[in-house]
């Protein structure tokens, strides 16, 4: 048994007008609950789509499990598990149905009760698809990818359009998948999630990794673990002035002022004394660890989620 | 897992309600139409015009009595309404006085029915004038309507029904099935497949089998209403006619699959099978013949596997034909649904 669940190198998609992904080295290990988190149109949807055999790639190798698609594509496909970024399905097929049919390709498979409790489908096992909410059919997606007990899973934004208690028993499943030995590569745009979640994270964006690690050493790694913000009431105002008499960086937000720092305990008196002076209208201080937000921010400039 | 497939099929299948009835429905309604609308004529009658003349005399008697004993029907109308049927286009052949004597106008655009007509016409006239003259009356040759595998037709809708059974076949596969196929595609519904180990080969063979069922079922209910209402029975071995069809099913149905791996959007596929069919229709010998087409062309027709389909069914159902003929024809059918299918496996995407 190899050790790596998954090794990418050099991956590149193209499309007619956009490079979605433009060469992606990539390497998880077997057990490993990995991330990869981006903006919009980062490529996190292509990087699976090209792993899973549902995309080709342009150039770049892919090893899963060991495996190739040149040579084992059928036995990769028996052994991983798959949810799509949307999953669209026979209209009227059952959950009860859909999970025993798709069951059914797969040398090895779960119950379909079991898998039904694990995704909290009971009652709506014998509705039709297409009466079930977008959240019933993400849980059923989620389902279907467990179906084969797969070795390793790849999970597209599984927790889209779940409601926060159904969030929570998403993030229950994948530590029991975890628990249980299976791999797991999932995208999020949730800082929390990946931090509550990952082991280990890559950060995408424009097609490219621009940052692998755990989630805490890539938050040690910016090396100002905390973040001072100062809230105002609407839109806060021009920092310019206050950033020079205080002499450090100040970046504005919607409504709020960040300032990070290694040191929030001697910035703080010294903050206090300058917006004091400069008649700084604020109506909060808030001190918080810096998140994988920042990491984001930090690295390209722009927010995660705009 | 093929049969796991199959049945699946069906199951989803069944439960559109509304596409599973107008698919056994339809064939059956055309059936009551068109047999209705036929229903005494042994084939639709040929007819004549006739224009009045002005003071008919003795020869103008004798003339329409010879009209009606050949069998024509008559159509007698004053000048200015056959003038405007005649522009209307509706008219194949129009008998109108001219000086002494008669002319006869035949629509080049009828040509088939106006020429049939314009015979027995003149067989008429010749009878007319040996009875107005005492002479013994022209012996005729006498005309017998006939297919090919010598059995009298008992009536039009038992020429229509296997015609019928046959052309819905190509409709469902072509159409369809195609279109089907290609707008679940574009829809996205067969991604999640595309990740399972399940052989695309397994996928569309377990959809021809259903189609194959369904039509196995339309049939049934097509001879059964057509016994039922019409008195149609089927003339040849039911295991040939079910032969005849599984064939017929298989290769049309394939043909949609194929096709449908040509095409990137509903649209698309709705231009590519029109491309097909066309073809396919035009040059299968069942509007017209290709007698005078060149020598190419008609090899290239002969090849085509619509008309020794219809052939054979035709033969065995109207005429109980057994299959000892049909072999080549048959064969070539088979042939055709072989490739199809092949291409359709190597053609398909799931996305
Ligand atoms: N089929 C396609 N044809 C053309 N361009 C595409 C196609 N699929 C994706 N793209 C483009 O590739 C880029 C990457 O898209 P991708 O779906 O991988 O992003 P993503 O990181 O998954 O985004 P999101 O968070 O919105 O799901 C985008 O610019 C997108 O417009
Ligand atoms: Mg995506």
């Amino acid at each position: 048994m190899t050790e790596s669940a998954l090794r990418l190198r050099g991956l590149r998609k193209t499309f007619p007008k956009v490079v979605a992904v433009a060469g992606v080295d990539l390497d998880v290990a077997r057990g490993e609950v990995f991330g990869l988190l981006g903006p919009n149109g980062a490529g996190k949807t292509t990087t699976l789509e090209v792993i899973e055999g549902l995309t080709e790639a342009d150039s770049g190798e892919i090893e899963i499990l060991g495996l190739t698609w040149a040579r084992n594509g059928r036995e990769i496909r028996s052994r991983i598990g798959v949810q799509l970024q949307s999953t669209s399905l026979f209209n009227k097929i059952t959950p009860r149905e859909a999970l025993d049919l798709y069951g059914s390709y797969y040398p090895r498979r779960r119950g379909t009760e079991e898998l039904l409790a694990l995704v909290q489908l009971e009652e709506k096992a014998d509705a039709y698809h297409i009466t079930l909410s977008g959240g019933q059919q993400q849980r059923l997606a989620l389902a279907m990818a467990l179906v084969n007990d797969p070795e390793l899973v790849f999970l597209d934004e599984p927790t889209t359009g779940l409601d926060p208690q159904a969030r929570r028993g998403l993030w229950d499943v994948v530590r029991r998948m975890k628990a249980e030995g299976r791999t797991v590569v999932l995208t999020t745009h949730y800082m929390d999630e990946a931090e509550a979640l990952c082991d280990r994270l890559a950060i995408m964006d424009h097609g490219k990794v621009i940052a692998t690690g755990t989630p805490a050493s890539l938050i040690a790694d910016l090396a100002l673990p905390s973040i001072v913000e100062l809230t105002f009431e609407g839109t806060a105002p021009d920092p310019a002035a206050f950033e020079a008499a205080l002499g450090l960086r100040v970046e504005p937000r919607m409504d709020l002022w960040e300032i990070p720092t290694p040191d929030p305990k001697t910035l703080l008196p010294r903050l206090l004394e300058a917006a004091e002076a400069a008649a700084v209208p604020f109506q909060q201080v808030h001190i918080r660890r810096a998140t994988l937000e920042d990491v984001f921010l930090h690295r390209t400039g722009r927010s995660l989620r705009e | 897992m093929l049969w796991r497939q199959f049945a699946m099929e069906w199951r989803l299948y069944s439960r559109d309600r509304v596409a599973m009835f107008w698919t056994m429905a339809f064939p059956v309604i055309l059936l009551l139409g068109f047999g209705t609308i036929f229903r005494d004529s042994g084939g639709p009658k040929l007819a004549v015009v006739r224009v009045a003349t002005l003071a008919p005399g003795a020869r103008d008697a004798a003339l329409d009595q010879a009209l009606v004993d050949l069998q024509l029907k008559v159509v007698a109308l004053s000048r200015t309404e056959a003038e405007a049927r005649w522009a209307r286009g509706e008219t194949a052949a129009q008998l109108e006085p001219e000086g002494e004597g008669y002319r006869l106008r035949l629509n080049s655009y009828l040509m088939a029915q106006a020429g049939a007509t314009a015979g027995l016409v003149n067989q008429a006239w010749l009878v007319a004038q040996a009875r107005l003259s005492g002479a013994p009356e022209p012996r005729r040759i006498p005309i017998q309507v006939e297919s090919p595998g010598r059995k009298r037709s008992a009536n039009y809708a038992s020429f229509l029904l296997p015609g019928l059974l046959g052309l819905n076949l190509v409709s469902m596969g072509l159409f369809s099935v195609g279109m089907v196929n290609v707008s679940y595609r574009e829809k996205g519904k067969f991604r999640r497949l595309a990740v399972t180990p399940l052989p695309k080969w397994i996928f569309l063979l377990g959809q021809v089998l259903h189609r194959l069922t369904v039509t196995v079922v339309q049939a049934a209910i097509l001879l059964l209403v057509g016994y039922l209402v019409f008195g149609i029975a089927n003339q040849g071995s039911f295991l040939n006619l079910a032969l005849i069809m599984a064939l017929g099913t298989g290769c049309f149905m394939a043909f949609g699959f194929a096709l449908s791996g040509f095409a990137e959007t509903s649209e698309g596929y709705a231009a590519i099978s029109n491309l097909v069919f066309f073809p396919l229709m035009m040059l299968s010998g069942v509007y017209f013949t290709l007698d005078s087409a060149p020598a190419w062309l008609q090899h290239l027709v002969a090849g085509m596997p619509l008309a020794p389909f219809l052939k054979a069914l035709r033969a065995v159902f109207n005429d109980g034909a057994s299959l000892a003929g049909h072999g080549l024809g048959l064969g070539i059918v088979a042939a055709w649904g072989l490739a199809a299918f092949l291409l359709a496996v190597k053609r398909f995407r799931w996305a």
